[in-house]
């Protein structure tokens, strides 16, 4: 992207503000739909958390006061947008965040936008174990291949506890899907 | 069995796919989300309606006060006036009320007079009609 800062004055401008809010839309939309769904883990939800996300963008961009980059500004909201929802949807059927993951990934094997086969489905159940900062590492570093300092700036994390926390969370997975 | 090592195995990629032409439209239904809630939000403050409705409502109640006031003062009626009434002004002695006593009023009159012994005594060597008293 050009000039962040060109471009923001862009999205600000209500005569420019479309046709960069497009361009917005569809530099961002694939990642942050990636990011979103390996939280949520079915199509439906992220595509649901995915406009929520946008729409906040849109709301909340006149109060971005440029500290952080865009990016990283959107996949902090795209990361509260998708923990918020698993949580509400949690707790409307009764049942924990870990437990409500497990479900999700029960029904994955009838999912018709899931390709995956048994090492897949492992790899998920082995995940749930993590607590939430480790899972979210863990996803954005393996799964959506992230720099760590990409990931710092978005979980304001220093690289050093990301780098500890994403090795825990390699042996953890590990000890799982050998013993299971 | 042997250990899983990560790094060992060629990358597990996520399996997550999205329905076809999925992006193509996306754009479009984020646009058509945001000018929706861009509509629906109005600060009810700045309708003209709403406060003209208020204001109406406000008048109303304001005019009802002095009705729903002189309304409560008409119906109530205190124990003294009632009392003044039925002794002075009305026809009703002292066997009308006995008739319309039933059982368990009875019980409760008897309940309110505990007299004590003392002012028993006082009252009856006061009253100089104490035989008529007691033959009744």
């Amino acid at each position: 992207m050009t000039n962040e800062k060109e471009f923001i004055a862009q999205l600000l401008n209500p005569k420019t503000q479309n046709t960069a809010f497009q361009a917005l839309l569809s530099e961002y939309q694939k990642p942050l739909y990636s990011h979103i769904r390996n939280i949520v883990l079915n199509h439906d939800d992220a595509d649901d958390v995915l406009q929520n996300t946008f729409v906040k963008v849109f709301q909340y961009l006149k109060n971005f006061k440029g500290e952080s980059k865009l990016f990283s500004w959107m996949y902090r909201i795209a990361t509260n947008e998708a923990l918020t929802f698993l949580s509400q949807k949690a707790k409307l059927n009764g049942l924990t965040s870990e437990a409500l993951q497990n479900k999700t990934i029960d029904n994955l094997r009838a999912d018709t936008y899931f390709d995956g086969d048994e090492i897949q489905i492992k790899l998920q159940r082995a995940i749930v174990t993590l607590p939430e900062k480790q899972q979210l590492v863990f996803k954005m570093k393996y799964f959506e291949e992230l720099k760590y300092e990409e990931i710092s700036e978005i979980l304001g994390t220093s690289v050093g506890a990301l780098k500890a926390s994403y090795h825990h969370a390699v042996k953890k997975i590990e000890l799982f899907v050998t013993s299971n | 069995m042997k250990a899983f090592k990560l790094e060992n195995e060629p990358k597990i990629k996520s399996g997550f796919k999205t329905p076809d032409h999925y992006f193509d439209g996306f754009s479009a239904k984020v646009l058509q989300q945001i000018s929706e809630r861009e509509v629906k939000v109005i600060p009810i403050y700045k309708r003209k309606e709403v406060i003209a409705m208020l204001a109406a409502a406000v008048v109303v109640v304001a005019l009802m006060i002095p009705v729903v006031n002189s309304y409560n003062k008409t119906k109530e009626l205190d124990e003294a006036t009632l009392e003044t009434y039925l002794s002075y002004q009305s026809n009703i002695n002292q066997y009308d009320l006995i008739r319309e006593l039933d059982t368990k009023d009875i019980e409760e009159i008897n309940k309110n007079v505990v007299l004590e012994q003392e002012t028993l005594e006082d009252v009856l060597s006061s009253n100089p009609n104490i035989e008529n008293l007691i033959s009744e």
